[in-house]
């Protein structure tokens, strides 16, 4: 059952392109075409506007919070080629970075694991990706890839820090060894996954499936399993499931997930990495779940917020 | 920025939008030559990897032709079942047009022309394919000719209508965008010309009052069926003009910026606000003909662009053919152009030979080649962000199973007073409504501590009968003389028993009384022990059939006798007797197999007589119930469950409910539950898991049910909780305290299924689950629980689990301590360094 709890009423003035919520779930922020990012807090169903962010020249794509450990953070992008790094003080919110390293349109930030501290990834038109890790004192330490995506990147996910199965099988007493790893999508058509090794970024695998643009790729959490899992939907209307069971992290399977009428924009994974939210160009969300024998069904059509839950054994039932 | 570029002198055609990957076609033009006066011609399909950085364009196919073209165009008709494939159908300089099958191009097989007409008497400069019916296409050549061809059926075009008069050029054709049987086509005198062919007639002429519009383009509308566009070609008039039909007498619009005549328009079909024009003055813009700004304009050129061509599958790029002899292709998403200049100006370096060209023995200082500064400089993009770039939807999870949505609204039309409500929907996602229905009821039962009638309902909705058996076990705990009840419930009725006894002992009737029925003969022992303190026999009645009566029978078959004092055995045992040696007439007795006379003898002679006569006794017997009436006499249990046949488990159990002590009676249900258990089939298990919960054990009983079961599913999950939580709260009851869940295996299960609360929402209720002592928890429990729990704990409570876990010294693991700290400190977002030292502090 997916029903709606909360009506926020943005009054931005065009289109939104992104709304997230924080860590506890208690603020919302969203970006749009009219340049401005907005923060609500919607605690116990409420909207109340707790910041009005201006400061963008352009549409606002993406917003991303930070983990709360260092405060409340939050990043935009934006088609103005800037990345703005916003920070709470005394009730306030005010500029902490503004990154305008990029030639083109910043079309995708996404907030690294908290272990590895306040590290952002963007993904630009330029083709470039950029790692803005926080040094403290106001300083920021950029990392930049050229020509990730040839013809732009849409889209960046990191890893979870976690290695997958390390809970399982990590000796006792020894400090997990974590590997910075992120996924990006472009307009090449490719789904690339990048590793930090001795404090360089280097392209670790390269994964074709997609015929069209890469709009979107997510890195599902990991809850100690021995598999890493990412989604990536595409122009071409596809959502694959890639997984891969090999520790080294270099097999990694495709799997249909679905294909739609028309492009497919956002992935996103539940906090539990167990559903799939996949929104497409039709205005249509879906929600899609693994079942035990390894197959992906929809379990849900959700419009407006709204929408019915089928369990999987009744969906794969009406499909046959 | 610029993508690929190769030296071709030609018209060029878009693979079709369907087609991966993106290939482009290019014909040789006519009317050009080239440095060398080549005058071959040819047509060629590039590939565009785009993955590859550098600016080459890999040929696929090509075909050498004997016409040079004025127009190409890639037709959907025949397209593989992969969109792939299609035809191109090229407008040569002698008024020909050919068809080809672009899949025997790209093979090079022979039959690569499927069609061709000679039907035009002049250069063909106008073609266009029908968007709706691939099949048709229209050409437009000199003296006003205009065909529509039948690609199933090539030889016999049609004509619109009846010429225009008077006899001109047509230099554009093209099909509406919304209604299919409306063609436009244009002429360089200005004039345009709006054809319906059902009606095979002109329906509207477009005409420019300034007589000055020389028609080098006509677009329509991408969207709105009645707009066009025209450019001019002439350097007097470089404009644009917008035309509406419903208002067709001046044009709705002009774009002007270009300085000299426009050469060619390209109308993005993905974004109907993006206008692309090339004129003289050697500059490509991109327009915003809405609005009729300037939005973008293609650095670089430094030549007339003929030709000018969105791209249909990627809706960034376009291609544009000058007269310099370049085919380059372009994003307008803006970008640096310095990697890529920087490779080319390599390329031409090193064309040379920089060694020594001229044998002047030195060598020759690297080609400069001057760079325009505007090449090297960042290129901004569109300054409209173009619609294919605005993601009109999404949805996000959030903690907590919510789900956070948005949808733009189709844009409403322009006069729309009403702004477009802009909304954010924050959703509850519940996928398992089966597992909160019945945590739901389980909290429910929990608060109101209805546990009865909560068991009493699961037995009615249990649905097989083990598991009915563990709920009437569960719900015996609740009630008064619980061990009589489970006794009940194993099928041992005492009631039951004494009919059966008495219906036993009228039927047969036998003085001798080994090999009856074990639990018969468990009866008569335990009479006799609780009845030892009498003496045996000294009253009764004869014929009685109570066992009471059957022993005192015994002596009674005797009416008169005399006192053995012989030397054999009888003897001496008279003669013990009669100086009261008990124990060593009970040894002769004993000796001879007198068991019975051994037993009554040893009564008389003292309770210590009696204990070691009965041992004496019973290591002599090896029978099948021996060991029963050895355990029942000696009170010694502990062989009866770690010995038994495992079938005999319920007799065993009925055994201990009926005798063992309280304090004895658990770790003896325990150990009898291990045995089952250790046997591992599902059977055993449950067996195990009822001998569990007579012994009140949480702990056994979680680790037993979960040993058999994947307890990720969240209903599995649930049946366990059910069952753990309604027998914490017996024990409770019984003994009056709060009953902590220490086990790990215990809080790892609750701290999962408080993970899966929180994921459907039930964050409260979540919380209420989550063990005191989860520090314990190892594992994915952990982590999972972290991630959840840690963010709906109040700061002060996760500040107090953190620092006793950090003091409690008895941590499993540094790997575990690590996870959980970490999620704690993840979840506090307080003081970071205070957090900090204390985790350091590990």
């Amino acid at each position: 059952m997916v029903s709606v709890i909360n009506t926020v009423d943005t009054s931005h003035e065009d289109m939104i392109h992104d709304a997230q919520m924080d860590y506890y779930g208690t603020r919302l922020a969203t970006c749009s075409s009219d340049r401005t990012v907005k923060i609500f807090d919607v605690r116990n169903g409420g909207q109340i506007l707790v910041a009005d962010l201006r400061g963008h020249e352009g549409p606002v794509w993406q917003v991303a919070w930070a983990h709360p450990m260092y405060g409340n953070i939050l990043a935009s992008c934006s088609y103005d080629r800037k990345v703005i790094v916003w920070k709470e003080e005394n009730g306030s919110w005010d500029k902490m970075y503004e990154y305008t390293g990029h030639e083109s349109s910043v079309n995708s930030v996404c907030w690294g694991p908290y272990d590895f501290g306040l590290i952002l990834a963007c993904g630009s038109s330029d083709g470039a990706i950029s790692l803005l890790t926080f040094t403290g004192e106001q300083q920021w330490d950029v990392k930049k890839i050229s020509n990730a995506h040839t013809i732009g990147c849409n889209a960046v996910s990191w890893a979870p820090a976690v290695v997958p199965g390390s809970l399982v099988d990590q000796p006792s007493g020894q400090k997990p060894n974590y590997v910075k790893r992120f996924v990006s999508g472009g307009c090449d058509n490719l789904v690339k996954l990048w590793k930090e090794e001795d404090g360089q970024w280097k392209e670790d695998q390269k994964l074709e499936a997609h015929s069209d643009w890469v709009r979107d790729v997510g890195w599902a959490p990991s809850i100690g399993l021995p598999t890493s899992t990412i989604a990536s939907c595409s122009q071409d209307g596809r959502v694959f499931i890639w997984t891969c069971e090999d520790p080294t992290g270099n097999t990694w399977t495709p799997k249909l997930l679905h294909k739609f009428a028309d492009v497919v924009w956002h992935v996103s994974w539940s906090i539990t990495g167990n559903i799939l939210a996949v929104s497409g160009g039709d205005n249509k969300v879906t929600l899609w779940k693994e079942s035990m024998d390894g197959q992906w069904a929809c379990i849900s059509d959700v419009s407006k917020g709204q929408g019915a839950v089928s369990s999987i054994t009744d969906t794969q039932q009406s499909e046959q | 920025m610029r993508l690929k570029e190769i030296q071709r002198t030609a018209h060029q055609a878009w693979s079709p939008a369907s087609h991966h990957p993106i290939y482009l076609a290019l014909g040789t033009s006519a009317q050009q030559l080239d440095a060398s006066f080549n005058t071959t011609a040819a047509l060629e399909i590039f590939e565009m990897d785009f993955a590859d950085p550098s600016l080459d364009m890999k040929l696929k196919g090509s075909l050498p032709t004997t016409n040079r073209l004025h127009s190409i165009v890639w037709v959907n008709f025949g397209l593989g079942a992969d969109g792939t494939g299609g035809r191109l159908v090229s407008g040569s300089e002698n008024g020909a047009i050919t068809v080809y099958n672009v899949e025997a191009i790209l093979g090079s097989a022979a039959d690569a022309v499927v069609g061709q007409s000679d039907k035009h008497t002049g250069p063909v400069r106008a073609l266009d394919f029908n968007p709706f019916q691939s099949n048709l296409l229209a050409s437009g050549a000199n003296d006003s000719e205009i065909y529509i061809w039948d690609l199933n059926n090539f030889n016999n075009p049609m004509t619109p209508g009846a010429k225009s008069q008077p006899a001109e050029d047509i230099s554009v054709v093209s099909w509406n965008r919304q209604v299919q049987h409306i063609l436009a086509s244009a002429n360089p005198s200005g004039k345009a010309v709006v054809w319906d062919l059902r009606k095979n007639e002109p329906i509207i002429k477009i005409s420019d009052h300034s007589n000055r519009m020389h028609c080098s383009g006509m677009l329509w509308h991408p969207e709105v069926a009645t707009q066009l566009v025209l450019a001019s070609e002439d350097d007097r008039m470089p404009v644009i003009q917008m035309w509406d039909l419903r208002f067709a007498t001046s044009p709705l619009k002009v774009l002007e910026n270009h300085t000299r005549g426009i050469l060619s328009i390209s109308w993005s079909q993905a974004d109907p606000e993006l206008l692309l024009s090339s004129a003289k003055d050697n500059r490509i813009l991109c327009w915003n003909p809405n609005t009729g700004e300037v939005i973008y304009e293609l650095p670089t050129i430094n030549q007339w662009c003929f030709d000018v061509q969105w791209c249909p599958r990627n809706p960034a790029l376009l291609s544009t053919a000058s007269f310099d002899g370049k085919i380059s292709v372009y994003s307008v998403m803006g970008g640096s152009l310095e990697g890529q200049q920087q490779s080319s100006v390599d390329k031409i370096s090193s064309s040379f030979d920089n060694m020594d060209p001229f044998g002047m023995g030195q060598t020759l200082p690297p080609l400069q080649v001057p760079q325009p500064t505007a090449q090297t400089t960042i290129v901004p993009p569109l300054k409209k962000p173009p619609k294919w770039v605005r993601r009109p939807v999404g949805a996000s999870f959030a903690f907590g199973g919510k789900l956070v949505t948005f949808e733009n609204p189709p844009p409403a039309p322009a006069q729309s007073p009403q702004p477009v409500p802009r909304q954010v929907f924050v959703s509850q996602v519940t996928t398992e409504t089966e597992f909160l229905q019945r945590s739901r009821e389980l909290q429910a039962a929990l608060q109101a501590g209805t546990f009865v009638h909560y068991c009493q309902a699961k037995i009615q909705s249990a649905p097989c009968d083990a598991e009915q058996d563990i709920w009437k076990f569960l719900m015996v705990n609740f009630e008064d003389e619980a061990r009589v009840k489970f006794l009940r419930l194993l099928g041992f009725s005492k009631d039951e028993l004494e009919r059966k006894i008495s219906k036993c002992l009228g039927k047969n009737f036998q003085p001798n009384g080994h090999g009856v029925d074990a639990k018969d003969l468990a009866e008569k022992m335990q009479l006799l022990s609780t009845e030892r303190a009498d003496e045996a026999g000294a009253v009764s009645d004869t014929g009685s059939t109570s066992p009471t009566d059957f022993f005192s029978q015994i002596p009674q078959d005797k009416p008169s006798f005399q006192i053995p004092i012989s030397s054999d055995t009888d003897g001496l045992i008279s003669q013990a007797l009669l100086v009261g040696n008990f124990e060593g007439a009970v040894d002769l007795c004993l000796n001879d197999g007198r068991y019975a006379e051994a037993i009554l003898l040893s009564i008389s002679g003292g309770e210590e007589l009696l204990k070691k006569t009965q041992q004496r006794y019973l290591e002599t017997q090896k029978n099948s119930i021996s060991m029963l009436i050895s355990s029942v006499v000696t009170q010694n249990w502990r062989d009866i469950v770690q010995s038994c046949e495992l079938d005999n488990w319920k007799e065993a159990l009925a055994a201990l409910l009926t005798y063992a002590h309280p304090e004895e009676f658990a770790p003896l249900c325990d150990t009898l539950g291990g045995r089952l258990e250790t046997e591992g089939t599902e059977k055993r298990s449950l067996q195990a898991c009822l001998c569990y919960i007579c012994s009140g054990n949480l702990e056994k009983l979680v680790e037993c049910w979960a040993a058999q079961r994947d307890c990720s599913s969240p209903l599995v999950l649930e049946d366990l909780v059910e069952k753990v939580m309604i027998l914490r709260k017996s024990i409770e009851r019984l003994r009056n305290s709060e009953v902590p869940l220490q086990s790990p295996t215990l809080a790892e299960k609750l701290t999962c299924y408080a993970g899966i609360l929180a994921a459907e929402g039930s964050l409260a209720t979540a919380m209420a689950y989550l063990p005191d002592d989860s520090h314990q928890v190892s594992g994915t429990g952990a982590l999972v629980f972290s991630l959840h729990a840690s963010r709906c704990l109040p700061t002060p409570l996760i500040r107090t689990h953190c620092k006793s876990y950090v003091l409690a010294g008895n941590v499993r693991t540094y790997c575990t301590s690590y996870v959980i700290v970490r999620a704690y400190i993840k979840g506090a977002g307080y003081n970071w360094c205070y957090q900090r030292n204390l985790y350091f502090s590990l």
